[in-house]
């Protein structure tokens, strides 16, 4: 295999964290289903040699059955068809050389016909900021592991807290379906670790979120007698592994392959656990991200595919989620 | 700059954000009591009103009709239990709770009426179907088929609304399922010993 080891230069190098950074962005727990509420923006990873990031992504997720509570799986009756589409627009700023700041905003479509019940909503979802810090002070991409030193992987700690500025089951909407935000405020703290030994990256991303409790005083429209709310805690693991092609051109193609587990607890209410509640997902993700030469833009395309088998997710829809993104990245 | 342009396209978002919906509700979630107040007796679909008759077939083509079920019909209960369902996994979650839990609990508390009502199939011969791929065939549910959503707005519920009505007519309970804990307490408080 040719690889142009004799060409890498420091800006590759720079190219590869770009890469990484982007392709790599902690997967966001996604819960979009619209009665559910969802389209929480996720988070960003801004690379390290960068100052700035601006981001936007489209993404389409289909849904195809559920998980019911046992782990069966129960198909959407016939003529169904549920959708929802996000655009997500972010951005990523590097407070210090070792500290950086996001957010993302997202915009949800939903278009939902469930049998012979039609329902389309629009609206904002719930958006997120986020702080990161690397506890790392150079790249540690390697093209060759020489010493030990050279196997140090990157680690971010973050912190993100997701603001209900979607339209929730709590607001003044009479159907559930026409939600695009969940309503709790949202604070996860994540672990993610990298690393790369030229072409090939490995990372693993940890993530823990406490919803805040809330108290509610309306459902569908109506106001209710308040009563407190809190969903249960959501943890999540993602590992992946990538590929990077450097070409003539110097551009740069990298092809990932990721899994994610994702699970949350049951909701509480007035003391009172919902024993209807929580839920368990497996997905995978596959990827491709192509860098320009000029270390500016940078394209991806991902796939996020839920794994259609008995037992592998509980009380959740099945889905697959496209998503097409383009970031651009100032020095 | 990269600084001035990321506090200005964040603070236009925010703007755009407190802009584009009235987001307080969740911003700022408030546990006042907002309830209007109710004119007890009067016709409607809210706590302490008298609920209107209505008539719907159930999964096997029968008409159910309210009053029948009512006092001064025919087959009088102590209580009807409403169950907006579109048979997704937390509406089947709160139909399994009531069938394990609420059911047995007052099986012997006088004459209640579980109704699970889907307002999504749009047909009798679909609701069959999925009352049947569901697992609630024979289950001890009646299951109505509300095709033109008619008791979907007469209640104004969604999926996993919840309506308890009193054999004299009156709402008892109108509210998302949550837990099944408030509408364990009022069947408790409703029903016979």
């Amino acid at each position: 295999m040719f690889f142009p080891f004799h060409r890498l230069r420091k800006w590759q190098q720079v190219k590869a964290t770009i890469i990484v950074a982007t392709l790599f962005t902690p997967a966001t727990p996604l819960l979009a289903a619209s009665c559910c509420g969802g389209g929480s923006g996720g988070s960003l990873i801004l690379p390290k040699m960068s100052s700035a990031m601006f981001d936007m992504s489209a993404s389409q997720e289909n849904y195809n059955g559920f998980w019911q509570a046992d782990g069966t799986i129960l198909q959407d009756p016939p003529g169904s068809d549920l959708k929802q589409l996000r655009l997500n627009v972010g951005a990523a700023y590097r407070l210090a050389p070792n500290w950086q700041t996001s957010f993302v905003l997202p915009y949800v479509w939903n278009r939902n016909q469930y049998s012979g019940y039609e329902h389309n909503s629009n609206g904002l979802g719930d958006s997120s900021f986020s702080l990161l810090y690397e506890a790392f002070d150079d790249i540690t991409c390697v093209w060759k592991v020489r010493e030990l030193s050279d196997l140090k992987p990157a680690i971010y700690w973050g912190a993100t807290l997701t603001v209900p500025t979607g339209i929730s089951p709590y607001d003044d909407v009479p159907n559930k379906l026409d939600t695009t935000g969940l309503g709790f405020y949202r604070l996860d703290g994540s672990l993610h670790v990298e690393k790369t030994i030229y072409p090939l990256t490995a990372s693993l991303t940890l993530n823990h979120g406490i919803h805040i409790k809330r108290p509610v005083n309306r459902e569908r429209g109506e106001h209710v007698k308040p009563y407190n709310k809190q969903l249960g805690d959501r943890t999540s693991v993602t590992t992946s592994f990538s590929y990077t092609h450097f070409m003539d051109s110097l551009d740069a193609i990298t092809a990932g392959f990721s899994y994610n587990y994702l699970t949350e607890g049951k909701t509480v209410t007035d003391g009172t656990e919902d024993s209807a509640s929580g839920f368990r997902k497996q997905s995978i993700s596959t990827s491709l991200t192509w860098a320009e030469s000029g270390n500016r833009w940078i394209t991806r395309v991902s796939w996020n595919h839920s794994i259609n088998r008995e037992g592998w997710g509980e009380n959740f829809p099945i889905t697959d989620i496209y998503t097409l993104g383009v970031s651009y990245l100032y020095e | 700059m990269n600084r001035n342009f990321y506090l200005l396209f964040l603070l236009s978002a925010l703007l755009l954000l407190s802009a584009c919906v009235d987001m307080k509700n969740d911003l700022l979630p408030s546990a006042s009591d907002q309830r209007s107040a109710v004119t007890v007796g009067t016709i409607g679909h809210r706590p302490e009103q008298l609920v209107a008759d209505f008539t719907l077939p159930n999964s096997t083509g029968k008409d159910f009709t309210l009053s029948t079920h009512l006092q001064t019909g025919t087959e009088p209960a102590d209580a009807i239990v409403l169950y907006f369902t579109m048979w997704c996994p937390i509406c089947l979650g709160h139909s399994d709770h009531m069938f394990n839990t609420v059911m047995p609990q007052f099986q012997d508390r006088g004459d209640v009426v579980y109704i699970l009502v889907d307002y999504v199939s749009g047909s009798t011969a679909v609701v069959r179907a999925t009352e049947t791929a569901s697992g609630y065939t024979g289950s001890g549910f009646v299951t109505l088929a509300d095709n033109d959503q008619s008791l979907l707005k007469q209640f104004e519920a969604t999926n996993g609304t919840t309506v308890v009505i009193a054999g004299d007519g009156t709402v008892l309970l109108n509210e998302d399922y949550r837990t099944g804990e408030n509408l364990m307490n009022i069947l408790d408080e409703h029903l016979p010993l």
